[in-house]
C-alpha cells in the first residue's frame, strides 16, 4: 500500500504543480493578459499578504459557520425524515413525486425569495445551503431505509422486536453507508451553495469578499480568493472522508486492505 | 464510534433551533432595544467608492452621538437592495436616483431621505466616463450610433445618461446598441472588441484611462450640472414608525456626506478599509462630491430624460419621493 500509495501523492503533487506551471506561463507568455488573468506566482504573493490580515480569516470563520449550520440542518432534517418515510410505505408512496418533482428545482432559482425573506443575512444563504445539501441525505437515506436484508428483518419480527428497535439495531446500521455517502454528498454541495449565496446575496464570508475584491479592481485578490476557496473544499472533503472512515470502521467497504 | 455519530447529530439538531434564530431576530426593524443601547440601523450598500461617506462617518462618530449603531451590508448589485428596504430587511438603502424614479412610479413604498453623491460636473475629470479604444474613430458620442455600448444594467441610469450624451451630440439614441455588462468586465470586453463603447464607474475609470484609453463623453457632467447621482432612501414604513430615527440617521448621513465633501484624503484613506482597492490605485482615482444636499433640478432633468426614454410613464411626484426639506 505504501509503494502504491506515495506514488499516487507524488503524481498528484506532480500534476498540481504542472497546472500551476502552465497558469504561471500563460500570462508571462502573452497567451492571456497579465492584468485581467495573473501569473500563479503574484497570486501566490496575493495569498500569503492576506493570510497575515484579520480580514481573510474573519471571512472564512463566517463560511464555515454558514457551512456547518446548514449542513447540519440539512444532515439532521435528512435522516429524520428519510427514516421516517423510508419505514413507512404509504408515506414513502405518497411523498416520491412530490420529492422528485422538488428536487431537480436548482437551489439557486431560491434566491430572489431567499434574498426577499431574510435580505442578506445568513438565513437566507441557508435556506440556499439546506434547500441543496437536504436532498442529497434524504435521497441516501431512503435507499438506506430499504436495503434492510430480508432475512435479518425477518427475524427480528421473529424476535418480536419493537419498532423503535428494530430501527436503532437493524434500519440504522443498514442506512449508515447510506447515511455517510449523503453527508459526503452533502458537504461538497453545502460549500457550493454557501459560497453561492455570499457571492450573489452579499452574506458575509468568502463569496462576499470575492464580489468585494472584483467591484475593486483587486485582481490578484480575486484570483487569491478562489485559491482560499478551493482550499476550504479541500479541507472539508478531507473532513467528510475522515468521517466516513470513523463511522464506518466497521463495514466492509472500509477495511478493504484486509483481504475478504 | 456510534455514540460520537451520535453526538454529532445530537450538535446538528441543536444548531436547528440557532440558526432558526437567528432569523427570527429582525435586525431590519430599526429595533429600539429596551436596554438604552444605541438603536441598530441596517443600511444595504453597494461596495463602490461612492458610499465612502457613511464609513467615514461611522468612524468619526457621526452616528454614535446621535445614538445609533450602523450595520452596514453589501448587496452585490444594487438591484437587491430597493426591494430589501422596502420588505424591511433594511432600514436605509443606498440607489441611483433612476432606480429610485422607477421603484416610486411603480408603487414601491419607500422615500429618499439624503443626497447619496454627485457628478463633479468636469468634462474628462468625472467619476464616470464614456469611454472607447484610443485608436477608435468615435470622435463625438453622436458617432456612437450603431455601435455596441456597455452599460452595467440596461434600462437604468447609465443608459440614461449615455442617451442624453449622444442626444446632446446631435446623434440618435436610439441607434446605440446596449449590451449588459458587469463594470469588471468592461475595459477587458473593450479591449478584445467586443463592445465598442463602454461606461465605467471608479475604481474602472481611472484604470481605463490610465491603460490608455479615450474619455468619450463624461456623461454624468452632461445629463445636468451637478448632477445627484445616487441618494440614500428608507420605507415609508419606517418613517410612519420611527420620524425620530429617521430624521436623527438622516442628520448622520448628511454630516458625514459634508465631511468627506471636504476631506478627500480621508474619504479615499476609508476606501483601503471597506473595499479592497488597490492603495497604488487611490492617487489618480476620481472621487463624487458629496454634497449634503439633493439637487431636485438634476432629478428633475433625470426624470424628463427618464420619461422622454420611455423608462417612465408619466412625470412622478417628486414632492413624494423627495425628503420634505421644509420641515427638516
Amino acid at each position: 500500500m505504501t509503494r502504491s500509495g506515495s506514488k499516487t501523492v507524488w503524481l498528484g503533487v506532480a500534476g498540481l504543480a504542472g497546472f500551476a506551471a502552465i497558469l504561471e506561463l500563460l500570462p508571462r507568455l502573452g497567451v492571456v493578459r497579465e492584468q485581467y488573468t495573473p501569473p500563479t506566482s503574484r497570486i501566490l504573493a496575493e495569498l500569503v499578504d492576506q493570510i497575515g490580515q484579520q480580514r481573510l480569516w474573519t471571512a472564512i470563520g463566517n463560511t464555515l459557520t454558514t457551512w456547518v449550520i446548514g449542513l447540519g440542518i440539512a444532515v439532521a432534517g435528512g435522516v429524520v425524515v428519510g427514516v421516517l418515510i423510508g419505514s413507512v410505505p404509504v408515506l414513502r408512496a405518497a411523498t416520491a413525486s412530490t420529492i422528485e418533482f422538488l428536487r431537480p428545482i436548482p437551489s439557486v432559482a431560491w434566491i430572489p425569495v431567499a434574498f426577499a425573506l431574510y435580505g442578506s443575512d445568513r438565513p437566507g444563504t441557508l435556506l440556499l445551503v439546506v434547500y441543496a445539501s437536504f436532498w442529497q441525505v434524504l435521497i441516501q437515506v431512503l435507499h438506506g431505509v430499504v436495503d434492510v436484508d430480508p432475512v435479518a428483518r425477518d427475524t427480528a419480527l421473529a424476535y418480536r422486536m419493537g419498532r423503535w428497535d428494530r430501527i436503532r439495531w437493524l434500519v440504522w446500521p443498514t442506512a449508515l453507508p447510506y447515511v455517510v455517502t449523503g453527508i459526503r454528498l452533502a458537504a461538497a454541495v453545502a460549500l457550493i451553495l454557501t459560497v453561492t449565496g455570499e457571492l450573489l446575496m452579499g452574506t458575509p464570508g468568502l463569496g462576499n469578499e470575492i464580489a468585494v475584491a472584483t467591484t475593486s479592481r483587486a485582481v490578484p485578490l480575486t484570483y487569491a480568493l478562489v485559491v482560499v476557496t478551493g482550499l476550504v473544499g479541500v479541507a472539508a472533503n478531507l473532513l467528510a472522508r475522515a468521517l466516513e472512515r470513523r463511522v464506518l470502521a466497521w463495514h466492509p467497504s472500509q477495511r478493504a486492505e484486509v483481504p475478504a | 464510534m456510534r455514540r460520537r455519530f451520535a453526538a454529532l447529530l445530537f450538535v446538528a439538531v441543536l444548531l436547528v433551533p440557532a440558526a432558526c434564530g437567528d432569523g427570527g431576530d429582525g435586525t431590519g426593524d430599526g429595533d429600539r432595544p429596551d436596554d438604552g443601547g444605541p438603536d441598530v440601523v441596517t443600511v444595504g450598500l453597494i461596495p463602490i467608492v461612492d458610499v465612502a461617506p457613511i464609513f467615514l462617518g461611522e468612524e468619526q462618530g457621526f452616528f454614535e452621538k446621535r445614538n445609533i449603531e450602523l450595520e452596514t451590508t453589501f448587496a452585490t448589485g444594487g438591484a437587491n437592495i430597493v426591494p430589501g428596504v422596502a420588505s424591511g430587511e433594511f432600514d436605509f438603502g443606498f440607489s441611483n436616483i433612476i432606480s429610485m424614479l422607477l421603484a416610486h412610479s411603480n408603487g414601491v413604498p419607500i422615500r429618499i431621505v439624503s443626497n447619496g453623491n454627485n457628478s463633479t460636473t468636469v468634462e474628462g475629470q468625472d467619476f464616470g466616463a464614456l469611454i472607447v479604444r484610443a485608436d477608435s474613430p468615435y470622435q463625438t458620442a453622436a458617432d456612437l450610433e450603431g455601435a455596441a455600448v456597455a452599460s452595467n444594467t440596461l434600462q437604468n441610469i447609465v443608459e440614461t445618461v449615455v442617451r442624453e450624451s449622444v442626444r446632446q451630440a446631435g446623434g440618435d439614441p436610439d441607434l446605440v446598441n446596449f449590451t449588459e455588462l458587469p463594470f469588471p468586465d468592461m475595459q477587458p470586453a473593450l479591449e478584445a472588441g467586443d463592445v465598442d463603447a463602454i461606461f465605467v464607474v471608479e475604481p474602472f475609470t481611472s484604470a481605463a484611462i490610465a491603460a490608455g484609453h479615450r474619455v468619450l463623453a463624461s456623461s454624468y457632467a452632461q445629463a445636468a450640472p451637478d448632477l445627484t447621482v445616487a441618494v440614500y432612501f428608507t420605507s415609508l414604513n419606517l418613517i410612519e414608525r420611527d420620524p425620530d430615527l429617521v430624521r436623527r440617521c438622516t442628520e448622520a448621513m448628511q454630516e458625514s456626506l459634508a465631511y468627506a465633501d471636504s476631506h478627500p484624503e480621508e474619504t479615499k484613506r476609508i476606501l483601503l478599509e471597506y473595499t479592497q482597492i488597490p492603495e497604488e490605485a487611490l492617487a489618480d482615482l476620481i472621487l463624487p462630491r458629496f454634497p449634503p444636499e439633493i439637487n431636485r433640478e438634476s432629478v428633475e432633468i433625470m426624470a424628463r430624460l427618464a420619461l422622454e426614454d420611455g423608462l417612465l410613464s408619466q412625470m412622478p411626484d417628486l414632492d413624494a419621493l423627495l425628503p420634505d426639506t421644509a420641515s427638516s
